[in-house]
């Protein structure tokens, strides 16, 4: 099972990047991260991404699929 | 025509400058008050046909407030590259424009300002984040305007306000001189009364491309899809739009909307909260609650998400245009798939349901910002409150032109675009 995030570890990390949190917000963002992390990591192309792959690519891909 | 603020761009373009100046003014004073389209109107207007911006097109010397508290008083020290081309092209700068607060909301709120509200029914929203702008063009208060599209901020304005609104391919037009939100996916875009008229500004924003184009369209579209997940009567609307346009569409499966979407806000929120990083830190409460909220979501997403999601960029987008488009021109959607809500149900006392609203309401827009793809938006009916219906087409990169083309030949077909609120 993937670990979940949890509202201490986010409350943690925006601190330490200076971004105080409203109070109860910690929770609900946790909830956000989770989900959305899970949906992104759920792309089946992600399994097929080549180790070579970079950002770049992606303004050659747009001339070449013009 | 006794109006001449009611012209096309095209035929307003014969009609004295002064005239046209007048005809709109006349009419910003009566829909103003009903609409809050205008954070401000200039004093001194350049001949031309009138033109008014969303507030984050900076020109030189006067003030962007970026729909914020923040940036209320700034004063821009550069002129956006958009405005200096529109300028060049001989059109006329009314105002600024409403906005969602930092162009970061899809609904028109905005709590510095006050809301913009639908010139079809002043309780339902705009969309935003161009909320000014689609409001302003659908009242014809002016005969077009600029937006930008982060996650659908041009096209959703237009669909709910029953306008033609275009999101341009990624790094199409320049964003020099406009309001950044996250460079990844930022784009800007006309809204105006037809595809045709979308068509004469982007000849001034991003020069010749054939927009006079004419030719065959073939359209691909995932009907059982739009059947089972669009409101009834968009469904009807749009499905019946694609058969317009091809009478044999080619039907597909449909690309992993939402796993696509979520790539896109890992890359909004991430982009967005470094760009306000500073802010969040100093003065986090001069944000609304809303946008604040936004952006602290962006503070906790990995780094390696965040570049692994642009490292998949590339292979999304082929597979976009291999698969879901193939042969076709152009794919087509609904606009906005849901009923359109009120300002009330998505504002700050909006409630429980309000997060699954706001996720509804950008589902079939953001994909298109992670694949850097254009899309255009046509109104293409109403529903039975009597707010529009929308249609999207979503074709290759830099393929404004084709999609301009479609849009016209669908609007020779139609009348929907021509329709005006009271």
């Amino acid at each position: 099972m993937t670990k979940q995030w949890s509202a201490e570890a986010v409350e943690t990390l925006l601190a330490a990047q200076g971004i105080a949190l409203a109070p109860g917000r910690a929770e609900r963002l946790a909830r956000v991260y989770q989900g959305l992390l899970e949906a992104s990591a759920a792309d089946p192309l992600l399994a097929r991404l080549e180790f070579d792959a970079v950002p770049a690519a992606f303004v050659v891909a747009m001339q070449k699929c013009r | 025509m006794s109006d001449p603020a009611l012209l096309s761009l095209a035929e307003a373009r014969s009609v004295p400058p002064r005239e046209l100046l007048q005809a709109c003014r006349a009419r910003i004073e009566r829909w103003q008050p009903k609409i809050n389209a205008f954070l401000a109107l200039h004093e001194e207007v350049g001949p031309g046909v009138p033109l008014a911006h969303k507030d984050m097109f900076y020109r030189a010397g006067r003030v962007s407030s970026c729909g914020s508290k923040i940036r209320r008083e700034w004063v821009a020290r550069e002129t956006s590259a958009a405005l200096e081309r529109l300028d060049a092209a001989g059109f006329a700068d009314l105002g600024r424009l409403n906005m969602s607060e930092f162009a970061y909301g899809p609904t028109g709120h905005n709590e510095h300002f006050g809301d913009c509200r639908n010139p079809w029914n002043p309780d339902y929203i705009t969309g935003g984040s161009s909320s000014g702008s689609g409001a302003a063009v659908a009242a014809r208060l002016v005969f077009g305007a600029l937006g930008s599209d982060t996650g659908g901020s041009v096209r959703l304005p237009a669909a709910a306000c029953g306008i033609t609104g275009l999101k341009t391919t990624w790094g199409r037009i320049s964003l020099r001189g406009a309001m950044p939100l996250s460079p990844s996916l930022d784009t800007i875009g006309p809204l105006a009364r037809s595809a045709e008229d979308c068509a004469i500004l982007m000849q001034a924003l991003a020069g010749d491309d054939r927009w006079e184009e004419k030719r065959e369209l073939r359209i691909a579209v995932s009907s059982a899809w739009i059947e089972r997940n669009a409101e009834p009567e968009v469904a009807a609307a749009v499905l019946a739009a694609a058969k317009t346009l091809d009478p044999n569409p080619v039907e597909v499966e449909p690309p992993d909307f939402d796993t696509l979407s979520a790539h896109c806000l890992v890359v909004m929120q991430a982009e967005a909260a470094a760009q306000h990083a500073q802010w969040m830190r100093e003065r986090p409460g001069d944000y609304s609650s809303a946008v604040r909220a936004r952006l602290e979501a962006g503070f906790a997403i990995p780094a390696a998400s965040y570049l692994e999601v642009l490292r998949l960029r590339r292979a999304a987008l082929e597979r976009f245009c291999a698969q879901t488009l193939g042969g076709a021109d152009a794919y087509l959607l609904p606009g906005i798939a849901v009923r359109l809500p009120t300002r009330e149900e998505t504002g700050p006392k909006g409630g429980e349901r309000m997060p699954r609203m706001l996720a509804d309401l950008t589902r079939l827009t953001r994909w298109v910002n992670y694949l850097g793809v254009p899309a255009l938006v046509v109104p293409c009916g109403f529903d039975a409150r009597g707010l529009p219906l929308s249609l999207q087409l979503v074709g290759r990169p830099f393929s404004e032109a084709l999609l301009l083309a479609a849009g016209r030949a669908y609007q020779r077909a139609t009348d929907w675009h021509r329709r005006v609120p009271a």
